[in-house]
Formats: C-alpha cells, sequence, structure tokens
C-alpha cells in the first residue's frame, strides 16, 4: 500500500499535494476514510471528499415498461430521498473525523464512476477509495475496476478491514 | 440539466430512434427470411423451429448486444433519449393488442384468467411471506420479493419498494434476480411449449400465470408464435397480462398492510390512495381498444384496416423489444445474490411449474376463439 504512494509525491517546495477520496457506504468506507486522512496527515496535502448521489436507478429500471408515471415518479423520489440520506450520513462521518485536513467535502449526482473520473481529472494527484467500492448501484456493478482501467490520476485501493 | 425547448428534446431521440428502427428493420428483412431458409445441422430452417429464434427474440437479443457488447455496458449519452422512448412503445402497442378482441371473447376466457391469476399472484405472496420468514430475510427484502414474485416482477417491486421501505441494495439484488429468472424463462418456455405440444392457448395460459415479468410473458408469447391475430399465444398471454396488471394495486396494498402491520412505527395505509397512484392507465386504453373493437369501428376480421393494425403492432413492439434488450445489463444480473436471489429461485421456479401443472390438467387444448 506504500509503493504506490511514491510516484504522486510532490516536494514540500510545490503546490501540496491533492487527493480525492471517493465515499461510499460499503464494508471498507471507514477504512478508505481513514487512510486518506492518515496520507494527507502525513503529506501536507489538501483532502477533498465525494459523495456521489446515484442518479441511475431510472437506466436501471428501465426494462420496466409497465410502471404508469405515478408508480415511477414516486419511487425515483424515494430512491433520491435515500441517497440524499446517505450523503448526509457519509459526509457527517467524515467531517468528524477528519479534523484540520484542509480540503472540500463536495457531493454530486450522475453516474458514479462518470462523476468520480470527471473529478479526478480536475488536477487530483492521487484518488482513494475503497475496494470493494459500493456506492449505490456501483453494487451491482465493478466500479473499481472501471475506474482504475483509464484512471486519470493515480488510485490507491483501500481494502475492507478483515472481520 | 439544460433546457433543450422541445424541437430540442425530439431531435435528441432521433439517434437512438433510429437505431432501434433501423435494428428491426435489418432483423425483420433480411435476418428473419435467411434464418427461415438457413441450413443448420442438415435441417432447413432449424434456428427458428428448435431455437423458436424470430425477429421478437432477436430484437431483444440485438437489444442485448448492443448495450453489453457494443455500448461497453452503458447507453451513450447520444442514444440515450430515443431508447428512453421503449416505454411509449411497448406500451402503445400493448394498448393496441386490445383490437385482438371483443368483449364476449374476453368473456369466455375472462374467469378461468382471473381465477388463476388471482389464485396464483395471492398465493405466490403468501408463499413467499412465509419463506422469507423462515430464511430469516429482512421484512422490507421479503415485501419487495413477495410483491416481484407475485404480480408483475419488476414493476411489482418499483411500485412496492416506498411503501415498505426497501433498502437500495436489497431492491437492486431483489431487481437483478426478478429480470434474470424472467429473461431465462423467456428463452426456455418456447422451447418447453413447443417440445410439450402446448396449444397456444395453453401456452399463453401458462406464461401469462409462470413468468414474473409481464413484458418477458409478452415476449415469450410472440416467441411461441409471432403472430397477431385472435388465437394466438399473444392474444391469449395478454389476457392473463392485463389481469395481473390489475392487480397490482391490490397486491402492493396487501403486501403494504402487512408490511406496516409488523413495525412498531406504523403507518396508515389507504388502499384509495395506491389504487391512485399505482393503477396503470394505459390499461384503460387497452380496454378502450376492446370496446372499439366489440362495437366494429375498426373493421372485421379479415379487414384491411384491422391486417394494417397487426402489421403495425409487430413494427412497434419489436422496435419496444430492441430497447427493451438495451436496458439489460448483464453484469448487473450476475450480480443477483443473497436471499433475493433464494427467494426468487424458490418462489419462481415453483410458481413457474406448478402453473405447467395446472394448465396440462385443467386448461384444454382448444381455445375459446
Amino acid at each position: 500500500m506504500k509503493s504506490p504512494m511514491k510516484s504522486p509525491m510532490k516536494s514540500s517546495a510545490t503546490t501540496p499535494m491533492k487527493l480525492l477520496l471517493a465515499l461510499d457506504d460499503g464494508p471498507g468506507a471507514r477504512r478508505a476514510v481513514d487512510e486518506a486522512i492518515r496520507i494527507a496527515r502525513e503529506k501536507g496535502a489538501t483532502l477533498d471528499a465525494l459523495f456521489v448521489i446515484d442518479a441511475t436507478w431510472d437506466v436501471f429500471t428501465g426494462h420496466d415498461w409497465l410502471s404508469g408515471c405515478n408508480s415511477r415518479i414516486g419511487f425515483l423520489e424515494y430512491m433520491q430521498g435515500l441517497e440524499e440520506k446517505a450523503a448526509a450520513e457519509s459526509a457527517r462521518a467524515f467531517l468528524e473525523r477528519r479534523g484540520d485536513v484542509p480540503g472540500e467535502l463536495l457531493t454530486a449526482p450522475g453516474d458514479v464512476v462518470d462523476v468520480i473520473r470527471e473529478h479526478a481529472a480536475r488536477g487530483y494527484d492521487l484518488l482513494v477509495l475503497s475496494s470493494p467500492f459500493t456506492r449505490g448501484l456501483e453494487v451491482m456493478r465493478d466500479a473499481v475496476t472501471r475506474l482504475t482501467r483509464d484512471a486519470p490520476c493515480d488510485v490507491l485501493l483501500v481494502r475492507a478491514a478483515p472481520e | 440539466m439544460e433546457d433543450k425547448g422541445l424541437f430540442g428534446k425530439i431531435l435528441a431521440i432521433v439517434p437512438g430512434l433510429a437505431v432501434m428502427i433501423g435494428t428491426l428493420y435489418v432483423l425483420r428483412v433480411y435476418v428473419e427470411p435467411w434464418m427461415k431458409d438457413a441450413v443448420v445441422f442438415g435441417s432447413k430452417g432449424w434456428l427458428v423451429q428448435v431455437l423458436s429464434l424470430n425477429y421478437i427474440l432477436l430484437s431483444i437479443l440485438t437489444g442485448m448486444f448492443y448495450r453489453n457488447i457494443l455500448f461497453g455496458g452503458k447507453i451513450p449519452a447520444w442514444a440515450e433519449e430515443g431508447f428512453r422512448t421503449t416505454r411509449l412503445f411497448i406500451k402503445t402497442g400493448v394498448i393496441m393488442l386490445g383490437s385482438l378482441y371483443t368483449f364476449d371473447k374476453l368473456l369466455k376466457v375472462g374467469g378461468v384468467a382471473i381465477t388463476l391469476i388471482v389464485a396464483f399472484v395471492f398465493g405466490t405472496a403468501i408463499f413467499v411471506l412465509w419463506l422469507g420468514k423462515r430464511l430469516g430475510a429482512d421484512r422490507s427484502v421479503t415485501a419487495t420479493m413477495a410483491a416481484a414474485c407475485g404480480v408483475c416482477g419488476v414493476s411489482a417491486a418499483v411500485a412496492t419498494a416506498p411503501g415498505v421501505r426497501a433498502k437500495p441494495v436489497d431492491l437492486a439484488l431483489s431487481i437483478a434476480t426478478i429480470l434474470g429468472f424472467g429473461i431465462m424463462t423467456m428463452f426456455v418456455s418456447p422451447f418447453v411449449g413447443k417440445m410439450l405440444s402446448l396449444s397456444d392457448y395453453q401456452f399463453g395460459a401458462w406464461v401469462g400465470t409462470g413468468i414474473l415479468n409481464s413484458g418477458q410473458v409478452l415476449a415469450t408469447c410472440l416467441a411461441f408464435n409471432p403472430n397477431f391475430a385472435p388465437g394466438t399465444a399473444v392474444a391469449y398471454g395478454e389476457i392473463w397480462n392485463v389481469v395481473r396488471v390489475l392487480c397490482i394495486p391490490f397486491v402492493v396494498f396487501f403486501i403494504t398492510a402487512w408490511y406496516w402491520k409488523g413495525e412498531a412505527d406504523a403507518e396508515h395505509v389507504s388502499l384509495g390512495s395506491i389504487l391512485a397512484s399505482k393503477f396503470p392507465i394505459f390499461v384503460l386504453g387497452f380496454i378502450g381498444m376492446t370496446a372499439l373493437s366489440s362495437l366494429h369501428i375498426i373493421g372485421a376480421e379479415g379487414s384491411e384496416t384491422l391486417h394494417l393494425m397487426r402489421d403495425v403492432m409487430a413494427w412497434v413492439f419489436g422496435i419496444g423489444l430492441v430497447g427493451l434488450g438495451a436496458y439489460i445489463d448483464v453484469r448487473e444480473i450476475k450480480a443477483a445474490g443473497g436471499t433475493p436471489l433464494r427467494i426468487g429461485l424458490i418462489a419462481g421456479v415453483s410458481k413457474y411449474v406448478i402453473a405447467m401443472i395446472i394448465i396440462l390438467a385443467f386448461i384444454p387444448k382448444e381455445g375459446a376463439f
């Protein structure tokens, strides 16, 4: 876990290192947060945390042709509500642990992997996420493979703590 | 999201819709005729006769190919709006299907359909509620799976989820299970139906009772017999489908009431509000079309108008099914697991097999029309 960290390091004389932590609600979420905070402290880096509100439930249930508009809208609103609740809980947990590490808390809706990739391309040196990464409907997909395939920056995967 | 205006919205539909229409054109005009003549394993037309491949199944398979192989797992942004018209096409097709019936024909098979559907819908729901308890499943998972296995698959899960506070992960797993099971039965059923020499009436009644997802009932009936006419598998299967669809609000009410009965912070559940929010309004279009047919307003059997209408219906369904296939992500189905998968498999297989036994025992080969 330490060796991949060497390449993105920047000397303290240049711009501080920028970390992006992708938040999720899986078993490895807490460990990923702790690891990102530890690295940020160690390197004097800024740490931005990103929670993506999964907006792909409409597509996920796209094969359901039968539901009426009311039923479908009610369902999508319900899922949106749950996503927002998860975002608030995740944000609270992150802010409680972050302490004095500088950085922002970002929330954005969309396809989880697309949004993370898009943010990671905004000048970050390292993307930290848990593996498996189970934010929203990524529990049914393979976010880690998709993200590492063409990541715009270095990626640190943090395993869930062994039970 | 930027506001494109009406013209922009219509324009955004064009690329995806063109893909769906173009695909169906190629399948119907070139691929299907080729398959009928193709010699495989020394037998002419083997692909059609043995594998039951016709433009309906090919439409779904091609849509799945687009999504999972060509598009790399995600419908691209340029095609998204066009593929979104899928629901519109299939609902239009179902409304047009109403023209295959008259009210006196519906009455002839309606009693059998209602008896079988009500027994299977509520029987399955009660069985799943019991099974969920036996397997120690979370109450919201049990409730979602009871609706999904009992009545109309994914649509029922979508309708029930908010009322039973379904969790996203459980819901995703339930939907993947139901969809996966439905797809499997969609490809297996025509083969089984032909092997058992089922008539169109028996086949329509069987899949209308036994298959979990309503969309797949239609596709399976059309895979068995791709013709749109009174007395075909789709004509019978759709009667079963409509009865099922009408059951959705009642099943949602029953299961939501069961769920809240076991919760400490019980909420009041009203059948009226569920009927208002969950009633599938397109069924009224179907009934309206049957009324027009009963009044002989859309032409007598064999008329040019009806012939044209059925041809349009075939195109409308085919286009919709290409889109339906494109919404099937194999990775998501492969991720199905846990308690929803166990419940889905036990309930789904039991319903499918028991429905077959009942049909063979009690439904005659000769249909009512």
